[in-house]
């Protein structure tokens, strides 16, 4: 049995410590904000933020979680942002992630199958860089993770124009 | 329950039929709409409960009015991140019925026994006239007789706005207008429903005009979108059923290989492991995800099978393409727009150019690799969920693999990775597993391909080539134009776990297989040059390599992708095209525009020679250079006309010709489809179109040796990621006076290879005449 911390809630895990994370998201907690795209770590689907840091849950065994650390996925960017502006309870639960209003406004995804892992970088971006410059965005999406975040039916100007948009929304505040 | 009356009215030939009900006897009468299966039959059932089929004759198996106004639209057709289906499907309808957009408030789509006329994943808007527009034209006239009689005034004396119905100082909305009543209105219909193509609807109601249109042409947006980036969407991968098994398969060592012996679970690790084998197909299933993918991975390598040597290898592709396959079984193609004698022209002709063109394979490459869910109950009804492209072909395909009948099969449709037109034919790869192993196990299972699965088993686009003749006249104008295109069989849909279990499928590609199935290499990229005066196009077709080698007729199977068929054609002929013009020493959009009669033509060529900044001059460039490591730029232009839409692409390139690496730098499309039915939805699809365009000129190949692919991963099967895609430029071109809407969702990925092609030769003054351009082949071509 583990404890891991996810989207703000101690779950309960009865899972072998090497399972990696994104089944145990997936198929204990069914969370499916992450998807399966590779378990290889080239791909970026299954990405999820652990301590506000991108990690690909295929590679990363359930014990390799510590009881503390705050795992938050698609499902729970809202809540992050609720709780990064202060926004009360009842206006958090109609709230998006700008991000997330964003990747609307933008009608950035296509199939979307790979926008779970797009969406956790341009979050773990805009929350260390506000106001990215296109060198910046390209350089998020391509070499700060463990491989590039793969997109097969070519959103990535929609994305690039999606994460300019959610800057602007969160300089809004 | 009282029936009042009964009575019949003919529609411009479909027939409305309606029975109005009160209250009576105690029953309560839920006012019918207009009006869908559970009204047909007079109860709540859900559709599925009242047998596995709904009449696909019925309009109201396409469309739903309720009493309060709102509308559902069904398709059988499922949408891949089109968006055609959320956003064009609804402006269709809404314009049509004269109701604004927001009214139509559910879209059903995909699922064999809740959507009415099946087909697939492509030509989204039917050329113009898909079903859905015809259907809500037939449901107008029904409401405005309705109507007509309701207010007693002449049908041509009501209006219609908002979905209200006005005449003789009265109005009444469409919700009044059908509730209390059970309507039904039969239109004309033809096809099959799990045939490729599906059901068509028939007739001619009388259409919108499109000067009244007032809901398409703007940009609304995909209601999809919101669900899936708040991962509130269902996906076929999220589909859970109590008892369910998870399963990994273990496929043979080569496209020819049979199974000698399967390993054993290693028990003392994975003791809720059990391994199936039927026939050439190898099964692992446990209850856990974690433990399937694990004592899968041990199995497979206790697992013996024989060796098979019986392919090329994509070194040695060209020439066993050329020189050892068969080529004579297949009937030769021929364009209906082949006229003069190019023979006779091109042995006249001032200036020639004989080149071969050559494509290789490429991977559809799904982001997701395949997964389903089946669930084979006790009494032979089978449950599939899954993501594909065609749910009703899907359904017959599995039908047969357990000799029963379509009606037993019941495909549940959801969203999945895009896979580019994979499952176009049927099925998405892992279906017909999931379900062997269901009805071996009597428990729902779900099959996950792993992504080395997805690109070492699935079917690839066909690699092809092309020989091209051409010559040039004193005047500096084609004379004569011949091509021969050369593919193996383009589509294979056998189910693969079906022909590995030794079931029954259909027919493996041969003469006699079925339109898209057949080796005939048809003509698919229509001519555009119509004042050329001898053009002689034909198609040579084959089998698909190793499938006759492959002891167990598999090899290298193919399947359509994103603009088939027609990118393996127009890639070459657009090439030669600019190759023409350099050798006729013009310019090459000039030279396009002076070849072409076709008003739309020119005005993409010139919208995009003007959005481009292109310079007017022949190619090469002055300056041009194939050596060194100082980068050199280059521009290119290709044309293409698909699905009632014009394209024209122009891209702007450096390389480096000491390494061959090409960066593609700005890339501008100009698309004239008719009419633009949304704006927003039409310049995404084309954004990504050119980003995939990038990928199939410098990226996209399949890797294979003499046993199978050899592509395993994203690292083996590169695609471009952000770094690599150029600026994009979008013209859209609204030409209203075209009257229909043509396809916008392919073609856009066709148009970069030949332009980039031509953009190195413009930079270098070289001609490299093979896909992809990858660094290394650039650098070595450069060199001779």
């Amino acid at each position: 049995m583990a404890t891991i911390t996810v989207n703000g809630i101690r779950r309960e895990v009865n899972a072998p410590g090497d399972t990696p994370l994104l089944y145990v998201l997936r198929n204990d907690l069914e969370l499916t904000g992450p998807q399966f795209g590779c378990g290889l770590a080239q791909c970026g689907a299954c990405s999820i933020l652990i301590d506000g840091k991108e990690v690909r849950s295929c590679i990363t065994a359930l014990s390799d979680v510590g009881e503390n650390q705050e795992v938050t996925t698609l499902e729970g960017l809202p809540a992050r942002w609720a709780k990064q502006k202060g926004i009360p309870a009842e206006e958090a639960k109609t709230t998006l992630h700008p991000v997330q209003q964003a990747w609307i406004e933008e009608q950035t995804p296509q199939c979307g199958f790979c926008q779970n892992g797009m969406i956790i970088k341009a979050t773990e971006l805009l929350e260390s860089n506000p106001h990215p410059t296109l060198l910046q965005i390209k350089a998020a999406f391509t070499t700060s993770g463990l491989s590039p975040n793969l997109c097969r039916c070519g959103t990535y100007g929609a994305i690039i124009d999606a994460v300019n948009h959610a800057a602007q929304i969160m300089a809004r505040g | 329950m009282t029936i009042l009356r009964a009575k019949q009215l003919n529609v411009f030939g479909a027939t409305l039929s309606r029975r109005q009900f009160i209250k009576a006897g105690g029953v309560l009468v839920v006012g019918g709409s207009l009006a869908g299966p559970r009204a047909l039959k007079g109860e709540g059932a859900e559709p599925a409960a009242m047998g596995n089929s709904i009449d696909a004759s019925l309009p109201n198996s396409w469309i739903e009015i309720n009493p309060d106004n709102t509308i559902l639209i069904r398709t059988g057709k499922n949408d891949f991140g089109q968006g055609t289906v959320f956003t064009a499907y609804p402006q269709i309808v809404a314009d049509e019925l004269s109701v604004p957009f927001e009214a139509i408030t559910t879209v059903v789509q995909g699922h064999t026994d809740r959507t009415p006329d099946g087909s697939g994943a492509f030509d989204f808007l039917g050329e113009g006239m898909p079903n859905i527009r015809k259907v809500a034209a037939y449901t107008y006239q029904a409401l405005l007789d309705l109507a007509s009689e309701r207010l007693g005034v002449a049908k041509d004396k009501v209006t219609v706005k908002d979905g209200i119905v006005s005449g003789g100082g009265k109005s009444i909305s469409y919700g009044d207008l059908i509730k209390d009543q059970q309507l039904k209105l039969t239109i004309p219909v033809s096809g099959s429903l799990s045939g490729i193509e599906g059901i068509k609807v028939e007739g001619k109601p009388p259409m919108k005009p499109v000067s009244e249109y007032s809901v398409i042409g703007k940009s609304f947006k995909n209601s999809a979108t919101t669900a899936k980036v708040t991962a509130k969407e269902k996906w076929a991968t999220d589909v859970r059923l109590p008892g369910m098994l998870h399963a990994r398969v273990v496929h043979p060592k080569t496209l020819g290989s049979t199974l000698i012996s399967a390993g054993q679970v290693d028990k003392t690790k994975y003791k809720n492991a059990q391994v199936i084998v039927k026939g050439n197909l190898v099964g692992v299933v446990a209850p856990t995800e974690w433990e399937a993918i694990q004592a899968a991975e041990q199995v497979a390598s206790a697992t013996k099978w024989t060796e098979w040597k019986g392919l090329p290898g994509n070194a040695k592709l060209y020439q066993h393409l050329r020189g050892e396959s068969d080529w004579k079984s297949a009937p030769v193609a021929a364009a209906s727009t082949n006229k003069g004698n190019a023979a006779v022209a091109l042995a006249t002709g001032k200036k020639k150019l004989s080149a071969t063109y050559q494509l290789s394979y490429m991977k559809h490459a799904p982001i997701g690799p395949t997964m389903a869910v089946a669930d084979v109950k006790p009494d032979g009804t089978v449950h599939i969920h899954t993501h594909n492209q065609n749910p009703q072909l899907l359904r017959s395909e599995i039908a047969m693999m357990l000799r029963t009948t379509p009606d037993h099969v019941i495909v549940h449709a959801y969203a999945g990775p895009g896979h580019y037109g994979r499952s176009n034919g049927g099925n998405a790869g892992a279906e017909d597993e999931a379900v062997i192993l269901s009805q071996a196990l009597g428990k729902p299972v779900r099959v996950q391909w792993s992504r080395a699965d997805d690109m070492q088993w699935s079917t690839q686009s066909a690699a092809a080539y092309s020989d091209v003749q051409l010559a040039i006249d004193e005047k500096g104008k084609i004379a004569a134009y011949q091509i021969d295109h050369y593919m193996p069989a383009m589509q294979d849909d056998r189910p693969i776990g079906a022909v590995l279990a030794g079931l029954p499928t259909m027919s493996a590609p041969d003469v006699q297989a079925d339109s898209v199935t057949s080796t005939v290499n048809g003509l698919s990229d229509p001519w555009v040059y119509a004042p050329v005066p001898n053009v002689m196009e034909r198609g040579h077709g084959t089998f698909q390599v190793g499938q006759k080698a492959s002891p167990i007729a598999v090899g290298l199977r193919d399947h359509s992708m994103r603009t088939p068929g027609q990118f393996q054609q127009n890639y070459p002929r657009e090439l030669a095209i600019s190759e023409a013009a350099a050798l006729a020493g013009a310019d090459a959009i000039q030279f396009r525009i002076d070849h072409a009669s076709e008003e739309r033509a020119i005005g993409v060529l010139k919208a995009v020679r003007e959005a481009s900044g292109w310079d007017t001059r022949p190619s090469p460039r002055p300056g041009a250079k194939s050596t060194g490591s100082a980068p050199v730029r280059g521009r290119g232009v290709s044309l293409m006309y698909r699905s009632l839409t014009y394209w024209a692409c122009v891209c702007e390139i450096t390389v480096n010709p000491s390494t061959g690496a090409i960066v593609v730098e700005k890339s501008t499309i100009a698309v004239d489809p008719g009419i633009v039915i949304n704006p927003m939805q039409l310049k995404r699809q084309v954004e990504g179109g050119a980003v995939m365009g990038v990928s199939h000129a410098l990226f996209d190949e399949v890797n294979f040796n003499e046993s199978g692919v050899t592509a395993d991963d994203w690292i083996s099967y590169p695609i471009p990621s952000m770094a690599d895609i150029p600026e994009i430029k979008v013209v859209l071109i609204n030409n209203p006076k075209v009257s229909t809407y043509g396809g916008g969702s392919e073609a856009a990925n066709a148009l970069a290879a030949p332009a980039i092609a031509a953009a190195l030769h413009d930079a270098t003054g070289k001609m490299v005449r093979r896909l992809p351009l990858k660094a290394a082949y650039v650098q070595a071509a450069l060199k001779t």
